[in-house]
């Protein structure tokens, strides 16, 4: 009995792909009685870089902000630069940029679902979720020229036109991922240990999850219809026609489930999009990089990633230095408010399966 | 954790068997290369006969990567510096804005990305004349 | 909405900066009685960031509050001013959870006490005790320079904008020298044909 009360470092490394953090456990047997975030392992000082480099030499670094990904960031720079510098982006620009986040959250998708089994110890889903989401970055090595970090939503537009015949690659994508997706449903998401594991686990109260600013999957899985595309629409999303996938239990199968049905939803937008895409300029005029000063003035922007509400506050001062640029990413609140609570009680075998599906991204919570 | 009964749940996953008679995703590198897009962001190539020489390279890149030195012969008399760029591969970062305001377009990014090296100064990288 | 703010906290019009985002800015000591008022009467349930500026040039910073309603269609910035030396404001987290990781962010990065929160620890730098490192006076290349060493070989780079003038200026120098080269040369031409004929002259007069 001498030995029950344990404090351990659940380190940087954790079953599933959950990124670099740890948590300092103290555990008496495997419940665990209180747990401390420690965050420090990527901090790269995005928000100081900034400050010495032209708006146009800012863009390119933006992207790394958040390592699954990037694309939220980009689109929320170019928006807040545009709203700033009162920029008017054509509609073709805007269906692509749709396009962009939708790849993009996609992908990001796909290499949850390869966390959130490897957390079970399920691998063999999480590689062929790897080789999946890898034809969605051919496409985006075609586009942009990058396979993570593209670099192409630019203040004004974007940076390139769609290459020959693009839009029926995307389509023979989609039809090959609709497949695949039947076949995860089988495997993993209607799978009875899956179950077993995920339902009760982690689960989160509604009325506190909406007053303590929790995002995302952890709303929806609660039944409450959040989703920045409906609430505060922007680009092209109040022409398209799409659903918010609810649940009710607030565990971590109903995150799970929430997930598996924005899966569908993202391909139903993509399909719109290339039906719809119109013909016209890519990219406005800009000013030269020394000459494209910003007004003294501040804002905020935000978008839907993956994961939840994603937004920037920019703020300028009449140089063509930008003053100030703040991320919030939607795992700050999650990795400290949320996970110190709703890990008190819980077992150790527990800990990478709520972590997973919480989905918290290091990268963004220290930039 | 109480048992409940779910049959479909349990025996459905035995479709996983399935994979054995795919085509496996890999491949067998390095006999068999990934075909790369022509538009992949690579390493750097400049036609030494269209260079002038005028430095846009280097006042936009954002890592002071871009060094201007002294051409070896004269390649494009209308290059009023007698310079051209050489890039410090340890501080870019393949943004490819310097090919963006390069005005006679000679500074492009190729399809190539591997380069293993045994110093490190062979990082001070010239860019290819092609 | 806007009479009763206006009237009641001596604060100017609010901005309405787009469908779903208006802003207004008070003074430092009225903020949480502002921000009470639009919690309860307003339904703005939601804190969802504080953000901070530095305006070293006016001497303040600029802090700013972002709250949203319960349907996340609205959001209202809540904008106060508060000095750089001995820069404090009290802490939100009684009345909103999340407000403790924000405002540890803040005090790490900017140096801001915020009284009332008790966990302000270090979050993403490791035994720092230089300058709080977001503030305006903290200069990173000088700070880099400092303490490490930079890349060698390249101290061939030249400077553009010389070179051109340098070469121009060279050009230009040729120029004359050849055209001064080319006069001369005529000159002793005309002159080599004046001696032949003042010889002719002179064998003529033997």
């Amino acid at each position: 009995m001498a030995n029950r009360h344990i404090t351990i470092f659940h380190g940087p490394q954790h079953p599933g792909i959950t990124g670099n953090m740890s948590i300092e456990l103290d555990l008496l047997g495997e419940t665990i009685l209180k747990a401390t975030t420690h965050v420090g392992y990527l901090h790269r000082g995005f928000e100081k870089l900034i400050e010495r480099r032209t708006v146009i030499q800012a863009f390119t670094i933006v992207c790394r902000i958040c390592v699954p990904e990037p694309d939220p960031n980009e689109v929320n720079f170019a928006m807040a630069v545009e709203e700033l510098a009162g920029i008017e982006v054509s509609q073709r620009a805007k269906y692509i940029r749709v396009m962009m986040l939708e790849l993009s959250r996609l992908a990001a998708q796909f290499l949850w679902m390869a966390g959130q089994s490897g957390s079970i110890g399920l691998y063999a889903v999480g590689q062929w979720a790897i080789a999946d989401r890898d034809l969605i970055l051919d496409l985006f090595e075609e586009l942009t020229g990058g396979r993570v970090y593209h670099m192409y939503v630019y203040p004004g537009g974007v940076r390139r036109d769609l290459p020959e015949g693009f839009l029926g690659r995307v389509e023979k994508v989609l039809e090959h991922l609709k497949t695949r997706l039947k076949l995860y449903d089988d495997i993993f998401i209607y799978n009875a240990s899956f179950r077993q594991r995920a339902e009760g686990v982690g689960v989160i109260d509604a009325e506190e999850a909406v007053k303590n600013g929790y995002v995302g999957q952890v709303l929806r899985a609660c039944g409450i219809e959040a989703d920045v595309r409906k609430d505060a629409p922007y680009l092209v999303y109040d022409e398209l026609e799409f659903d918010i996938p609810t649940e009710q239990a607030g565990d971590v199968y109903a995150r799970a489930l929430v997930r598996r049905a924005e899966m569908d939803q993202s391909i139903r937008i993509l399909e719109q999009v290339i039906e719809k895409m119109p013909e016209g300029e890519i990219m406005a005029k800009l000013p030269t990089h020394r000459k494209f000063k910003l007004p003294k003035d501040d804002t905020w922007v935000k978008v839907e990633s993956a994961r939840g509400e994603f937004a920037y506050y920019m703020a300028g001062d009449g140089s063509e230095n930008i003053r100030r640029m703040q991320v919030r990413g939607p795992s700050l609140v999650h990795a400290y408010t949320l996970l110190e609570n709703l890990l008190v009680g819980a077992e150790l075998s527990d800990v990478a399966l709520i972590m997973n599906s919480l989905g918290i991204c290091p990268p963004e919570i220290e930039r | 954790m109480k048992w409940k009964v779910d049959i479909g749940g349990t025996l459905s996953p035995i479709g996983i068997l399935g994979a054995f008679f795919e085509k496996p995703n890999t491949i067998a590198y390095p006999a068999v290369k990934k075909e790369t897009a022509r538009s992949y962001r690579g390493f750097h190539t400049n036609t030494l006969d269209d260079c002038i020489g005028c430095a846009n390279c280097q006042d936009v890149c954002m890592n002071d990567a871009i060094d201007m030195i002294k051409v070896d012969k004269e390649y494009n008399p209308k290059n009023s510096s007698q310079c051209i760029p050489r890039i410090d591969y340890g501080r870019c970062c393949w943004c490819s804005l310097c090919t963006d305001v390069c005005p006679p377009s000679s500074l492009k990014l190729e399809e190539e990305y591997l380069g293993i090296t045994k110093y490190a100064t062979d990082f001070l990288y010239m860019p290819k004349n092609k | 909405m806007n009479t009763l703010i206006r009237n009641r906290f001596g604060t100017d019009e609010i901005e309405v900066k787009r469908d779903d985002l208006s802003k207004v800015t008070v003074v430092k000591y009225r903020v949480f009685e502002l921000i009470h008022l639009l919690v309860e009467q307003y339904g703005y349930t939601t804190l969802n960031a504080i953000t901070c500026a530095d305006w070293i040039e006016e001497g303040h910073f600029a802090i700013t509050y972002m709250l949203t309603t319960r349907a996340r269609r609205h959001t209202f910035m809540v904008q106060t001013m508060i000095g750089r030396e001995e820069a404090k404001i009290d802490s939100l987290t009684m009345l909103f959870p999340q407000a403790e990781i924000m405002e540890r962010d803040l005090h790490e990065m900017y140096g801001i006490d915020f009284p009332g929160n008790g966990n302000l620890v270090e979050l993403s730098l490791e035994n720092w005790v230089h300058t709080p490192p977001l503030r305006r006076e903290f200069d990173t290349l000088a700070f880099v320079n400092e303490l490490h060493d930079f890349r060698e070989g390249r101290d061939d780079n030249l400077d553009v904008k010389a070179e051109m003038k340098r070469l121009r200026a060279l050009k230009k120098a040729a120029k004359e020298a050849a055209a001064k080269k080319e006069a001369l040369k005529t000159e002793e031409k005309e002159e080599a044909s004046q001696p032949s004929a003042a010889q002719k002259e002179s064998g003529h007069g033997k």
